[in-house]
């Protein structure tokens, strides 16, 4: 019972000290971006786009006329939690296809091009499965 | 003998079905948990990622009973990092065979894509009989899989429990891909143990 004690004071010591709610969203890495012609391996305004290579050119193929949003996630350690996001953007009918890069804590979201994505939209819906976003770029196909 | 015995089974099988308490905002979950002590279903709702309630129908083979528990889970505290996240979950239950048949209880973890760290404290009240019951659990991922992939867990966990004040450490192999989890688990005193979830 002493080690369960001691474990469990230091675990709630560690939740109480951290301060950072995790319905608070850091915006610090927020950017929003949208331009034409950019892929993976170019800059997005200026700030490289970190997402898996393969993955991003395997996600936007056979996609046109599309734009997609590359959103950074805190939280998404696992396959199994990850799953909830895909199900929720999967009820909005503006998005063409989702997918997760765990390794770099990104999901990708396409859409028609045309269409405006809403950061806040987006982080609602990261939120409902219990992570949060912390930044997006937009990058058109 | 017999009746401590099952007791303890029921705590170790009780217990693992305790991972991922709560879903996704509007998520369902459906956990089944077999072995020659118990069969149970245990089916969740989360109104959001917040809490989960929840229904588990438990036929105990030993007693040749079954039971029902109204549950409730609750999540206290989360912190989100980069590569980790550590949740802190209140848990509670409910029989409808009265109000002398309940569980309360706390669990917390921690982890990353590699590593795993949990514990848990719960309370159980059976008819006359009380007992208290906590674990430990660490894991470690062999490899780390991309989204879609099959992923597998190596654990290990150790518990004990009022009744016979003693430690139990086994090892549990844990695997997902999609939608579904399955684990393993394996104790001398109460052999093998398949636990199988499904997130809808």
């Amino acid at each position: 019972m002493k080690l369960i004690g001691t474990f469990l004071f230091l675990f709630s010591s560690w939740a109480i000290a951290s301060d950072h709610s995790h319905d608070h969203m850091d915006h610090s890495d927020m950017m929003h971006h949208s331009h034409e012609g950019h892929l993976h391996e170019k800059l997005v305004d200026g700030e490289k786009l970190i997402v898996n290579p393969e993955k991003f050119d395997k996600f936007i193929s056979g996609l046109t006329n599309a734009q997609v949003a590359v959103v950074s996630v805190k939280g998404m350690v696992c396959d199994f939690c990850a799953r909830g996001i895909e199900k929720t953007f999967q009820k909005d009918k503006r998005v063409k296809k989702i997918d997760v890069d765990l390794g770099q804590g990104k999901v990708l979201v396409a859409f028609d091009k045309g269409i405006d994505i809403n950061f806040e939209d987006i982080k609602k819906k990261i939120l409902a499965n219990g992570q949060n976003a912390t930044g997006m770029q937009i990058v058109s196909i | 003998m017999g009746i401590k015995f099952t007791i303890l089974a029921i705590l170790f099988v009780s217990s693992n079905i305790d991972a991922r308490p709560i879903s996704y905002s509007g998520g369902s979950t459906l956990m089944m948990f077999s072995d020659s002590m118990k069969d149970s279903v245990y089916y969740h709702y989360s109104p959001t990622y917040k809490y989960s309630v929840g229904i588990e129908q438990v036929k105990n083979n030993y007693f040749k009973d079954s039971s029902s528990y109204l549950r409730l889970t609750y999540l206290a505290n989360r912190k989100n990092t980069q590569n980790s996240q550590r949740n802190l979950y209140f848990q509670s239950g409910l029989s409808t065979n009265g109000v002398d048949d309940y569980f309360y209880g706390i669990h917390g973890d921690w982890e990353t894509r590699r590593w795993f760290v949990g514990f848990g404290l719960k309370e159980v009240k059976k008819e006359k009989v009380g007992f208290s019951q906590q674990h430990l659990q660490f894991g470690v991922a062999p490899y780390l899989g991309e989204y879609g992939d099959l992923h597998t867990w190596l654990m290990v966990k150790t518990k004990k429990n009022s009744l016979n004040n003693d430690w139990s450490t086994y090892p549990v192999l844990k695997f997902f891909k999609g939608n579904s989890l399955i684990e393993f688990g394996y104790n001398n005193k109460t052999e093998w143990d398949a636990h199988y979830m499904y997130r809808f």
